[in-house]
């Protein structure tokens, strides 16, 4: 299995490694990295924020035949604590060559699975003590779930099959409550109308921004309207 | 206690796997009369063929008396792919941070015979607690779950009422089903745990739970020895009955005297007058026995 990076491409390495490198900001890592594969048209992403000499020494050593994050994520549900791998032989093979360009041992891997058997994975690290990257974790976990996945979205859809067999197919009530959106209305005042709770009313929002591929409810009301699924108010 | 299975441990809980398969097919196609695929006692979908997560509530000797399966909503799942009648026809909920729950179920067989009536109660606690505790640790905020009305009502009166609904109630089987959301709050988590008594740590470390697994196969092997050397020795009263009743069945004078020749042998067991009165009634059995052969053949 070769690697095709995303590196090869200019427009796409300043604007996918730009957006990884955001993440690393608001979220305190030091390095993200994204790793996709999408069966139906037979491609494989990569982009990371590692330095120059670490990617061309994975490259040239193949390392992303061994890295059991890699492997691991693959067959999990939930996110990946790198800790979980420690015992893996390969874990040392790999980190044990990483320790010396200066990145750590704790990181995780969040598994992002489509429709299609398209396949992602958002991959963060930090240098760091392992009861701070416990708390690290707890912490951001909830919110970079989304991130990850709206990064994957994003990669896939940059190919042409994928954006066609993905269309944004929102549910009857996810229009619904979209279109109160648009018409100024609050979470609350949603709930009250449709006589569904508060937090019934976020997960159909929730949902609605994922299918828009929008990472707010006002991007997702923007692309709505764009897409003439609700009419502007 | 639970444990939380997927495809990175999975190879250290094949047995523990097979007991959920085996419950699940109690319960779904038995219980439930759900329409599902059975093999060798087992209920496996295609679901189970994609690495899902498993969360198995085990008792102390490692039985496994509840389970429950989670996916992703982003990639396959059951609400998208085989229970879309709940939606009616409507796409489902996606989101990376919703998990499916489906095969929600608990061991009632089992642990009804228990002392405590609250142990179905308490397993089916122990379970929600467990999908909860789990999700939200991997950074999920709500899970939507197919349950039928009667588990929808435990929920509610376990102070974990589903704060919304998705699609419709459906028949399926012989009940219903419908889909739930349940948040995976701190809130609920701590009103689940306040309504079972529920204190500590829930989970099993994934080694100690597959050294417990391992001590159950050890358990499950010596039982069988066991149970043939704690065999209580037969009594006196047993042992005169059983030479009596071989001679009483002998069908030839050969075996007659084997039978008596047992006797001789038990001797000092039996004690000898009790022997000498066995053989003196044996000899007159093995008499009344030629005479009747003698009427029988006589007859014919």
């Amino acid at each position: 299995m070769k690697l095709h990076s995303l590196h090869d491409v200019p427009h796409s390495e300043e604007r996918f490694t730009g957006y990884l490198k955001g993440i690393c900001d608001t979220f305190e890592f030091d390095d993200a990295a994204y790793a996709g594969v999408n069966p139906a048209s037979g491609t494989m992403h990569a982009i990371v924020t590692y330095d120059k000499d670490w990617q061309d020494h994975y490259q040239d050593q193949e390392l992303h035949n061994l890295d059991p994050t890699l492997q691991a994520a693959m067959r999990s549900v939930a996110p990946v604590d790198w800790m979980r791998l420690r015992h893996d032989s390969n874990f040392r093979a790999v980190f044990d060559q990483a320790r010396d360009f200066g990145i750590g041992e704790c990181g995780l891997t969040i598994p992002i699975r489509g429709p299609y058997g398209e396949f992602g994975m958002l991959s963060v690290t930090r240098k760091c003590s392992e009861a701070e990257w416990a708390k690290l974790k707890r912490n951001v976990l909830a919110e970079l779930q989304p991130v990850a996945s709206h990064v994957h979205d994003h990669i896939m859809q940059s190919e042409p099959l994928t954006r066609i067999l993905h269309h944004p197919n929102l549910s009857l009530r996810e229009i619904e409550i979209l279109q109160w959106i648009a018409a100024g209305k609050s979470q609350q005042d949603i709930a009250d109308i449709l006589s569904i709770s508060n937090r019934t009313v976020e997960v159909h929002l929730r949902s609605a921004r994922e299918k828009l591929v929008a990472l707010t409810t006002a991007q997702a009301v923007g692309r709505a309207i764009g897409l003439s699924l609700i009419y502007p108010s | 206690m639970i444990i939380t299975v997927d495809g990175l441990n999975k190879h250290l809980f094949q047995p523990l796997l097979d007991d959920m398969f085996r419950l699940r097919a109690r319960v779904f196609s038995g219980r439930l009369g759900w329409e599902v695929n059975i093999e060798n006692d087992m209920e496996i979908d295609q679901f189970d063929r994609m690495d899902p997560a498993y969360i198995i509530g085990v008792d102390d000797e490692m039985n496994v008396i509840s389970c429950a399966r989670v996916l992703q909503t982003t990639g396959p799942h059951m609400l998208s792919d085989v229970f879309s009648a709940i939606l009616c026809g409507e796409p489902p909920v996606r989101s990376a941070n919703i998990w499916e729950s489906t095969r929600f179920c608990v061991d009632t067989e089992r642990l009804k015979n228990r002392e405590s009536k609250t142990a179905v109660s308490r397993a089916t606690s122990e379970l929600m607690l467990g999908i909860l505790e789990y999700a939200q640790a991997s950074g999920i905020t709500d899970i939507i779950t197919v349950i039928d009305p009667i588990m929808d009502r435990v929920l509610k009166r376990s102070n974990n009422a589903p704060h919304g609904y998705v699609g419709q109630t459906v028949p399926m089987g012989k009940v219903k089903a419908l889909a739930a959301l349940l948040d995976c709050t701190d809130e609920r988590i701590q009103r689940v745990r306040e309504f079972a008594d529920i204190k500590g740590e829930i989970f099993i470390p994934e080694t100690l739970a597959a050294e417990k697994l391992q001590a159950r196969k050890a358990r499950a092997e010596m039982g069988v020895t066991g149970a043939v050397m704690s065999k209580p020795a037969p009594s006196l009263a047993e042992l005169q009955n059983y030479c009596f009743d071989l001679l009483a069945s002998a069908d030839s004078k050969k075996e007659a005297e084997a039978a008596l020749m047992l006797m001789e042998v038990l001797k000092d067991k039996l004690g000898t007058s009790d022997v000498a009165e066995l053989q003196r009634l044996a000899a007159g059995l093995s008499r009344q026995q030629e005479e009747t052969k003698t009427c029988v053949s006589g007859t014919a």
